[in-house]
Formats: structure tokens, sequence, C-alpha cells
């Protein structure tokens, strides 16, 4: 191989590791995907990573950036597999864990079960101590009490406790002199502070955070040691970065300290990487939808920068029919990619309920045995089927035809259990299934959309994952959104995400105070002590100051309301992040009080209405820094010597249910131009009604519609014809 | 979706059926959120203590966002009569676009004062369709203390009533409306930010409501919503068929009225005959003067969730869930209040008669109901001058308790029950934005009825109040009559209510408003839940868990479930085990 340097990042997922492969100087992308090895999930790591490196003949030295998506953290907390955990906290409080939030996951069910707490109460601990709200000290710590639950610490063998007392958010002092006396007592305990982890008020949902995040301490850290060890092996000695759930990656060293940031890595890259996909298109405000075989993933990006959110519970689960309720799963409060997902994949179930409605979802058919048409034992009739049954699918075609699809058993499954019993034809409940599927996926696109103020037609879609393409093009015409991409090989666009973003560290402070009276200069010292954590992160994490960048925000609401709405500060970017060279007007009460006047813009945007007569506090104030890593190019497709037709591979009978697709305008069956995305050359346009195939997916184009191939090789779908 | 043999419109699509359902409880989900988001109060934003629906103009419930069961029938029942009574009084069709009703009064059949309505027409060209409505506990109301919930005679007493009034007119708020009931509560900033957040969102479901007639047209969403209608009757009506017939009773007690010490008896039979429930509280003891009564929404209230739990979740709740209920509630009763009695402890009745009437269902679906539970709302409010502030302030909450053990599993800890799922308010959001301290939020070890499956343990939460003197009440129960045991479990432990005051504790019982000095406590413990089956039977290893984690104590495992653990190790000592279990009587 030549000197050329490679980017390469690997994504562990429930089923498959995906590995991407990019040469940094000729945009050069090679990919592979192994089973996953959930037992150890290093051994699927190391095996995605020979495959790709083989593949290619890329030599392990010539990977100058390693990137790694990975669902081991949550796994573990789902699956109980985390080491023995303990709780400190102030006195009177210990059973916060058990309490929770007091309700019921769910409404009308006498049978529920409140969620386990992740450390037995026996292991939860009090401290005799107490801050006020202010941080102020009303009764000092009880060192000697600390130092006996050391010692029962190490009685019961624990070997990692999260630390969350009272106000601790306020005023760290308490829990940083506990884990002294922790850590004099015991050096080899792990020990995460809710001051360290997530300083915000509000302690069941601080604590929560810290427990889950000293839970999968020993896990994550053992884990990426792990990785690491065989990647020296390799012969691979780049610095090992993990994504995290807000969508930016950390070094290993600080994922292993603070691995709560990374709960929700694999899906996170699905988000970067539409938005990267986008963002080559002039595209900055888009909507990413990643519809897999169990469900479908949608998330915003607006000016470039994918929604995070800081309400998001790990390990819970859709409860059809049980109305709005929360607290069916473990809370934690550091940033995560705000996505929306719904029980809608390739092998979500089609039934017909007790009083007769045809239903899909929330429950699947998994990979194994998966639709029926795989033949590996299905029954129940999916998304798939009804696709396969509708013409849509290849049944000769699927996976590149490495599987044969099996269209009259989909047929008959579809016919016994959803046709018959509801007096339809075949055709008539697959296209039911298909509609119903949308409705759910529609709902979902609300939700990150009008539902948070935001108009889908000015927004782009993305679509990928495996199905995604399949259903994109229907969902644009309901939502009217004007522009849809389908980047290449849909089925591991994800993985991509994890070779397109920067370093990123979330620092937070609560300090609730009016906004027409806050101290200008407190905020600023506030920023700069964050700013400065955030510089001293990045500076060992090798980043240069010039590609240093430090985004302030501040969560505010109404005073008196209990809800934040974000506001980023102006006077960001990477001048401000210049060492020592913060400029005083970057908080100068001008900027406060514009921040304000942002403030109730966004609250109208998001709720309908603002109040500008109504007192503003200020809650929370945040610091994002961002250390840049240079993207790698993607590599272009040559351009169409030839017409289109050279990609065409025939057509068949596809069956459309928006009545523009048929001559007649009724629903029915058409016969459909059938095209091979490998031989689609940049330039090309695929009039619609249309079907796309590659390998790993398949994409639909309806009736109305375009699909335009970029020199990147995406397809470009809006409506017009062909000229 | 109908069944293919009860079509009666050729037109009718199984698919667009589907689409539609789900597109009219979106926007009230879309309604809520907003209301969420917006809301002033910690009573709305973090407990939930709201719901927003969808009505169409017969007055039918069609679509609904649930935050509370207490609320699955509020909405529905209360606006088609508050429209009627302001057209009867205005005349017809004098309610247009823009406008927005509000109304509290119990007697009118909305719930207890605090539960504030709004209503807004919803007119699609020209014509009224129906109305988006949303309820909202308010955290004062006025009336003789602060949160509005003390023990009174009269409804009077209890806060402003609100009849049917306009508090938007064309689009226009009604200012003097708005300062007269201002004028009357002490959360005014609360009260005026929630009274918006409830406006906002009755808007956000025009807004949406208006889309979806513009997408399919009235005539296609009209003969839809009879569908959904008839399709939720009929799914709960073939629910009933699998129910087991016959008549099953139960009686109970309320602590007291609130003003008497005289308990309040409540009594009901319930008939199953495969395709309706019959609830008939005829027994029941008359209304008192005090707080202590419900009306008949909230007494129908309980019977449609009692029943919703029987039922597959999965049936969507609207106007025909309603149909194959009848109630019997003797007018003039504690279940089916008049003017002028006090109501404001209604949902503390309604939510016993939840406990109450499974106790019913107890024998003949043993697998299906819990044993007794917390069973009350346990309403605690304070509020006086805020020393840094000077202004007045207002706090509202509700505790958790004990659940009932169920057949196959433990009655959960510290949670809320039946008609309640309120969300606790975090402490330190408490203590940031009101003078209080609170020095202890725990479970109560030993609170749990024994069982085989054992009751869920109560909570304990003690305030401590510095710098000012507020006027604090609780609005509460089971400090006389536990949680009920089933079939051989024991009875939960009660309710204690204590004020510590200069060193001494003084038992307040469940009802009281107490005016405070500074640096005074109060403690509530509230109730434990029922066990399920002979604590005898008791899987030793569970005991030993619970022992273990200081749930129950030694003694206590030794005396109620006949489990001796060994000394020194966490480990069940058999033989001794075997000894206690043998004698008999425990």
């Amino acid at each position: 191989m030549t000197g050329n340097q490679f980017h390469l990042g690997i994504d562990v997922g429930g089923t498959f590791t995906d590995a991407v492969l990019i040469c940094e100087e000729t945009g050069r992308i090679d990919t592979a995907k192994v089973p996953s090895t959930p037992a150890d999930p290093s051994i699927g790591f190391m095996a995605a990573v020979a495959r790709v490196l083989d593949g290619s003949a890329v030599d392990p030295g010539a990977i100058a950036h390693l990137v790694h998506g990975t669902t081991v953290a949550t796994n573990s907390l789902i699956e109980g597999k985390t080491p023995k955990t303990a709780f400190v906290t102030t006195k009177g409080f210990g059973d916060m864990l058990e309490i929770a939030r007091q309700v019921r996951p769910s409404l009308y069910d006498v049978h529920f079960e409140k969620l386990r707490p992740l450390v037995p109460r026996d292991l939860c601990y009090e401290v005799p101590e107490r801050l006020d709200a202010a941080g102020g000290v009303l009764r000092s710590l009880d060192e000697d009490a600390v130092r006996e639950i050391a010692a029962a610490l190490r009685a019961q063998e624990v070997r990692s406790v999260a630390v969350c007392l009272l106000h601790g958010y306020a005023n760290p002092a308490h829990e940083e002199r506990v884990a002294e006396i922790l850590r004099e007592e015991d050096p080899d305990l792990l020990i995460s502070l809710s001051s360290g982890v997530c300083p915000e008020f509000r302690e069941y949902f601080r604590a929560s955070t810290c427990v889950i995040n000293a839970c999968i301490v020993p896990v994550v850290a053992r884990y990426l040691a792990g990785i690491e060890e065989g990647l020296g092996r390799a012969g691979l000695d780049a610095e090992l970065l993990v994504m995290q759930s807000n969508g930016g990656v950390l070094t290993a060293e600080q994922a292993a300290s603070k691995p709560v940031f990374m709960v929700e890595s694999g899906p996170a890259a699905g988000v970067v990487s539409a938005n990267f996909i986008a963002g080559q298109l002039g595209h900055a405000d888009l909507i990413s939808f990643d519809m897999g075989g169990t469900t479908a993933k949608a998330g915003l990006v607006l000016d470039g920068r994918p929604r995070v959110t800081k309400e998001y519970e790990v390990g819970a689960q859709a409860q059809p029919g049980q109305g709005m309720t929360r607290a069916a799963g473990y809370p934690i409060r550091t940033p995560v990619i705000d996505l929306v997902e719904v029980g809608a994949g390739g092998g979500s179930l089609a039934w017909v309920d007790a009083g007769g409605g045809l239903r899909v979802g929330p429950w699947s058919a998994g990979a194994d045995p998966g639709p029926i048409c795989y033949g590996k034992g299905g029954t129940e009739p999916t998304i798939t089927d009804a696709n396969l049954v509708l013409g849509r699918l290849n049944p000769d075609y699927f996976l590149g035809g490495e599987m044969e699809l099996d269209v009259d058993a989909a047929a008959a499954g579809i016919r016994e259990r959803c046709a018959e019993p509801l007096g339809l034809d075949p055709v008539e409940a697959a296209n039911g299934i298909i509609e119903i599927a949308n409705a759910t996926m529609i709902n979902a696109l609300r939700l990150v959309t009008v539902r948070r103020g935001n108009d889908p037609r000015e927004l782009t879609m993305v679509a990928f994952g495996g199905a995604g393409p399949l259903h994109a093009n229907r969902l644009c015409v309901e939502m009217q959104i004007p522009t849809l991409v389908v980047p290449p090989s849909p089925g591991t666009a994800s993985a991509l995400g994890l070779l397109v973003t920067d370093l990123r560290h979330e620092f937070s402070r609560t300090r609730v105070m009016a906004a027409d009276v806050a101290d200008a200069s407190r905020i600023r010292s506030l920023f700069e002590t964050m700013e400065e954590e955030g510089r001293r992160t990045l500076r060992r994490e090798g980043v240069a100051p010039e590609d240093m960048e430090f985004r302030r925000g501040i969560e505010m609401r109404y005073a008196g309301q209990s809800s934040e709405v974000p506001v980023a500060l102006p006077g960001e970017g990477a001048d401000a992040g210049l060492d020592g060279e913060f400029a005083e007007a970057t908080l100068a009460d001008a900027t406060l009080a514009d921040a304000v006047r942002r403030f109730h813009g966004e609250h109208e945007r998001a709720y309908g209405h603002g109040y500008p007569e109504q007192p503003v506090e200020l809650v929370n104030f945040t610091v994002t820094a961002i250390g840049r890593i240079a993207r790698p190019r993607l590599p272009k497709i040559d351009a169409n010597g030839k017409g289109v037709s050279d990609a065409r591979r025939g057509t068949r009978q596809v069956f459309f249910s928006d009545g523009n697709a048929a001559v007649d305008g009724n629903a029915g069956f058409v016969e459909t131009a059938i095209y091979d995305r490998a031989r689609l050359k940049a330039g090309h346009v695929v009039a619609g009604p249309a079907v796309i195939e590659e390998v790993d997916s398949t994409t639909l184009v309806h009736a109305g519609y375009r699909a335009t191939v970029d020199e990147f090789g995406n397809l470009l779908i809006a409506p017009g014809r062909v000229p | 979706m109908p069944q293919p043999e009860s079509r009666t419109v050729s037109s009718v699509d199984p698919v667009l059926f589907e689409v539609i359902r789900n597109a009219l409880v979106e926007a009230t989900e879309e309604m809520s959120v907003t209301l969420q988001r917006t809301a002033y109060s910690t009573n709305i934003k973090t407990r939930l203590d709201y719901s927003c629906a969808f009505v169409d103009a017969d007055g039918r419930m069609i679509a609904q966002a649930f935050c509370q069961p207490a609320h699955l029938v509020t909405i529905g029942r209360l606006v088609p009569r508050a429209v009627a009574e302001y057209e009867a009084e205005h005349g017809e069709g004098t309610l247009g676009p823009g406008d927005g009703l509000l109304v509290n009064d119990p007697h009118r059949q909305a719930s207890h004062l605090n539960d504030v309505f709004l209503i807004a027409p919803f007119f699609h060209g020209g014509e009224l369709v129906g109305y988006v409505a949303n309820c909202c506990h308010h955290v004062d109301v006025g009336g003789g203390a602060p949160a509005s919930i003390g023990a009174f005679r009269e409804i009077y007493q209890e806060g402003i009533i609100l009849p049917v009034v306009k508090l938007f007119d064309g689009g226009e708020l009604v200012g003097d409306v708005l300062k007269l009931m201002l004028a009357n509560v002490r959360a005014k900033k609360e009260v005026a930010g929630d009274l918006r957040a409830q406006h906002a969102a009755n808007e956000i479901g025009l807004r949406r409501l208006s889309a979806l007639w513009e997408r399919y047209g009235a005539k296609v969403l009209g003969s839809y919503m009879d569908r959904m209608v008839e399709y939720s009757e009929r799914r709960l009506r073939a629910e009933l068929a699998a129910l087991p017939r016959g008549e099953f009773a139960a009686e109970g007690c309320l602590d007291d009225d609130g003003i008497t010490g005289e308990p309040v008896r409540l009594k009901v039979r319930i008939r199953f005959d495969g395709s309706t429930a019959r609830f008939d509280f005829t027994g029941t003891d008359p209304q008192r003067a005090a707080p202590m009564n419900c009306n008949l929404t909230q007494c129908f209230t309980a019977c449609v969730y009692v029943l919703k739990c029987l039922v597959d979740p999965d049936i969507p709740l609207n106007e025909g869930f309603y149909r194959p209920i009848e109630v019997v509630a003797p007018e003039g009763s504690a279940v089916n209040v008049r003017p002028p009695a006090g109501v404001v402890g209604g949902w503390e009745v309604a939510m016993r008669l939840c406990d109450i009437m499974f106790r019913a269902l107890a024998d003949p679906m043993p697998e299906r109901v819990p044993a007794g539970t917390k069973g009350m709302i346990c309403h605690v409010g304070f509020g006086g001058e805020d020393p840094a502030t000077g202004e007045y302030y207002c706090f509202l909450e509700t505790l958790a308790g004990g659940y009932g053990g169920r057949h196959d599993a433990d009655g959960p800890d510290a949670v809320q029950t039946h008609i309640q799922n309120t969300q606790n308010a975090p402490i330190e959001e408490t203590e940031l934005n009101y003078p209080v301290r609170i020095h202890e939020y725990s479970l109560v070890p030993d609170s749990e009825g024994a069982g085989r499956r054992r009751g869920g343990l109560a909570l304990c939460r003690e305030y401590e109040f510095v710098g000012h003197e507020p006027t604090f009440t609780t609005l509460a129960d089971r400090a006389r009559f536990p949680a009920h045991g089933l079939h051989g479990g024991d009875d939960g432990k009660v309710a204690s209510y204590t004020l510590i005051s200069g060193g001494e504790a003084r038992n307040l019982g469940s009802k009281a408003t107490v005016q405070l000095v500074t640096g005074d406590r109060v403690r509530i413990e509230t109730a434990g839940g029922g066990g399920f089956g002979p604590a005898h039977e008791r899987d030793p290893e569970a005991v030993l868990r619970d022992v273990r984690e200081g749930k129950i104590s030694r003694a206590r495992a030794r005396e109620a479930y006949g489990v001796a653990i060994r000394s020194g190790k966490w480990a069940v000592d058999l033989v001794e085990t075997r000894r206690l279990r043998r004698s008999p009587g425990r």
C-alpha cells in the first residue's frame, strides 16, 4: 500500500458489527459486516477490523483515525450485568432510588412493576451532612461516617460507588471530600460524583445519571481496555475514539471515566451521518430517518446541528394504549441526540386486534425467525412481507441475491392473519399494513417537527437503514417534505457517522437567577470555569488551540415554570476559543438581553406562545467544548457516459396506493421500471414510478417524483418529471 | 374498525380508520405536551395533574391524552353539560370561534374546585364540529386554606366557584373575569400562568384539528368518529362477555369526614351480566356537611377506571367505552353530592371506591385484582408569606404509599395508586422555590401488609418550616382503616400525620389545617399496601431479601412471616422457620 492515511469506524450493533474504512486521500470506502458477539463484543470488533483491513489490503499502521460506536454500555444495564455498585447520599434520602418518581409506568395495569433500582437498598448508604439550595452548609460532613461507609463497601466487595448529595450541584465540596476519604480508604474504588457527572438540580435525575455512570464504569473501562489491547496486538496504534450519545466523540480514556455520556452511542451515529451527507449538498436543516429491522428512528438537525435532549430514559419501552406516562426507564440528564423511535421496522408484525382493527407493531419478528418470506420459520406477517406482496421488493435480489424471498408464503400469511379476518383481499391488506406503518412513522416525524415548532416544508429528509428508502418517498409526500436524499449503501450509512464528527465535551451548572438582575460577571466566570475545564480536556486529547471551539448556552424558563428552553449564546466560534483571549464582550449585558429576547421567540416557536412581559429565569449554564477533526472526503462516482437506460433492469408490477401512479387515478398495480443502483451514474435521472435496487436496500420512487443521481452517488428525490 | 358484517357504509376503510383515530389522539397529545411545557405550577409540569381532550359537536368524547386516570370521564361529561347550560342562558349558537369557557363547579359535574376546565369550540367552514378542552389542577383557587384543600362544611368555603363563564370571547381575553378570579386566589402568578398554558394548549389543538378537517373533510371524519365510538363499545362488550357474571359486593370506610369524627361508609354492588357493568352504591352514607363527598362524575370515574383495568388496555377510550356502564348513586349521598356540601375531598372518596370495588371482585377474579392499596390521594398543602420575597406562596403535593399484593407479585413500594399517578416534586427544586426544608423522604420499614405476596411499603416525608409561619394542611385518609389484605393476607399499616412542635409530637389525624411557627416540623407516614395470601406461605428467601434490604425487620420476619434469619449471616434458619410455621395461630 502507499503512504495513504485511513479513517476506520467500527459500529457494534445488536445483530451486526459494521466496519467502514475511508482513504483520506482518495475517498475510497470499504465496508465489512460481521456478526456481533454479545458475550464479548470485542471479538466481533476485532473480527470486523481484520475483515475490512484484509479486504482492502490496508496496513494497520496506516489507520490514522479510529472511532467506535457501541451499545455495550446500555446492554450491560438492561441485562443487569453490571458489577456490584453502591450509592451514597445525604441522611434521610437513602431511598431516593427506591422511591424514584413514585409513579407507575402504566396507568391501567394492576400487574405493573416499578423499575428495579440499579442499586439494591442494602447498598444505599446515608451520610450525615446537609447543604441548602444555595450551596451553603447547614450541617457539616460527618467524616467518620464516611469512613464507616468505606469499611462497609470493602466488606461488601463493592467496586464502584455513586455519590449524590442533596444540593451537590450547587456546591461540590462535600461530594469531593467524600471521594477523598473513600479513596484514602480504598485506592482501587471507582467513584462517580454527581457534581462531576451532571451538576444539575433535581436530585433523583442527577442521582440516576450518576448511578448509571457508576454501574457501567467497570464494564466500559474493561471493555475499552480489552479493545485497545487487541488493537495494539493488531498493530493499530491510532488513538481510540468513542462516539457519545450527543453525536460527538471522545477519547477512550474519557469515555471510560464518564461512560454515561455514551449510552446511545450507536443511534447517534446515524443522525451525524445524515447531517454530514446533507451538509455536502448544502442542506443544514433536515430530518434523519433511519428504518431498520425492528424500529424506525426520526431525528432533527437544525442549522447543521443535531438536536439534543436532556430528557432521556435508558431501557424505556413503548407501551401501546397506555396513554402518556413516564418512569418506564432509568432517566439520564446528559445530552442525547433527540430521536423519536417507533415500533415500525421491516420486521414489525401486522395483526388484527380483538375489535377487528388492523394493527402494525410495536412487536417485531426480529432477525430470527424474521418475516415469513425469509423462510426461517416466521409465521406472522411483517412490513417486509407486505412490501414483497406489493411488488416493492425483488424476491430474487434481496441482499444482492444472497437470500431468496418467498412471495407465496408471504401472501398466504397476510391472507390468513390479516386479509380474511377483515374481509379484504391480500393485496388490500398488504397495502393496509404499509399505510398503517407509514401513519406510525408520520407520528414520529410529526413529533420531531411540527410538535417542536419546525415546519417540515423547510426540511430535507435523509433516509437510510435497510428499509428506510422503501418508505421515505411516501412519508415525504404526506409531510410535504420537498427533498429526499438516499445515500449510497443505506444499510451501512449509519456507521459513516462515526468518521465525520468532532471531539465534544459537555459541561453544565445549575444556578437559578432572575434574568433582569443576573450578575453578568458571575455568569462569565461560570462559563470561563467550564471552558477552562473543556480546554484542559481537549489539550489532553491533543487538540491544537486553533481547532478548539466553545459554545455557550443558557437554559431558561419563565419564572415559575419548571421546564427549561435552551438558548445558544452568540459570540461563540473559534475566535472565542483562543487561549486567554476571552473577549469581555462575550457576555455583556447586551448579549444576555439578546439571549432573553431569543428565549421568548424559542418558547413561542416550541409551544405556540411567548410571554415577553413575563419575568425570565436563567437556570442552567452550559458549555460545549469542541475539538475539530478533519473530515474525510467522500468518493465521487463517474458521470453518465451512457443513458440511464443502461441501468435499467426491466419492469415489474408494483402496487401504489396514491392514485396518481396509476393511469386511471386509482390505487393498484402499475408496470414499474426497475433500476440497478450500482449502474447509475452521476447526472442520471430516474422518473417515478420506479424501483431502484442495490445490495442492502431498495428505493421506491413515486409517480410525480424523480430521482437525480448526484456526484457522490446520492439519490435526490423531489417532485417533478423527467424533462 | 368495524367487523365486515357490521359495515353499514361500504366506504369504511380499515386503514383510514386507524390513521384517523391515531391522528385525533395525536392532536390531544400535542395539546398535552404544550400544556405541560408551558405551565407554571409544579402541579402540572411535574405532577402532570391535567388532561386534554376532543369532544364532538354531539358531546361525545372522541379522543383524549391521559396523564391521570382521574380524568377518564370528567372532560367528556362536563363539556356537553357546560355548553348546554351556557347556550340555554345566552341562546343557541352564541359560541363562536375564539371563545373559551371557564368552569370548575363540582355541582355542575366538574370535579373539585381546584380542577379548572377551559373549553374552546372548534369550527370548520363556519360549522361547529366539536370542542377541545383541558382540565388542570390549580395550586390554589382561594378558600379557607392555602392550596384550597382544607376541610370545610360548604363549597363556598372551598374557593372561588366558576360557573360556566367566558374567559375568551372571539379570541380576546375577558380581562374582568381573569381579574375577578385572580383576586380570589393566593398563587396569582401560577394561576395566571397555568391559565395561559391552558389557552395555549387549546390553540394548538384547534390548529391540529383544522388541518385534519381540511384534509379529510367533515363528512368523512364524522362518519369515522361514529365508527370509533361503536368500535370501543363493541370491544368493551366483547370483554364484558368474558367477565364472570353475577353480583359482587363490598364496603369500606373513610376515617372521618373532616368535620366530625364519624367514619364515612361506602358500599358497592357490582353486577356483570355479559354485556353491561352496573355499579350500585345504594347503602352508602348520606352526604356530609364536610369535604369528603364526591360528585357523580368522580364516582363514575372510579367505575370506568376499575373496568378499564379488567379489560384489554388497548381499547381506545371514548364515549363508546362509557355506554355499557351503568352507575346507580343515590342523590344526596357521599358519592353523588348535592349543593352546598363541600367536595374538595371528592377524589379521596373516588380513590377509596376503587379499592372497595376491587375488593368486591377479589373472589370472582382472584388473579386479576390487587389487595388494598394506599387508597387515598394524600394531599399536603402549605402556604404563607415567603420571608425571602415577602410574597404569598402556595405549595401542593400528594404522597405515594404501598400498592396491594397481587396473586403473582408483591405490591410495589411507594407508588401512586389507581386513579392517581402524580409524580413527586424534586426536593431540591422545592427547597429552591419555597421556604421549606425536607428532612426525610424514605420508605417506612415494616409498613407492608404481610402475605404470600406482601403489600408495598409506605413512605415518609418530613417538612420543616423556617423563617415564617405558614398554614399547613393535610387532606388524606387511612389513619384508621388500613389497606385490606386478600385471601388470607394481612392488612397494611395505617398512615400517621404528626406535628412536632417545641419538642412535642401531636397526632394531627388525616385531615387538619394548622398554623405553624418557625422551626415546626410535620412528619407524614402514608399507608402500606395489603398482603395477598397467607404470610406463612411466603417464600423464605423473599423474606430474607426484604430483611437484608432493611424493608422488614428480623422481628417482623419472625412474627408475621414465621421466618427465622440466622444471626450474623444472611441465611434463612430453615429448621427454626419450619418450627415457626408449624405452630398454629400466629
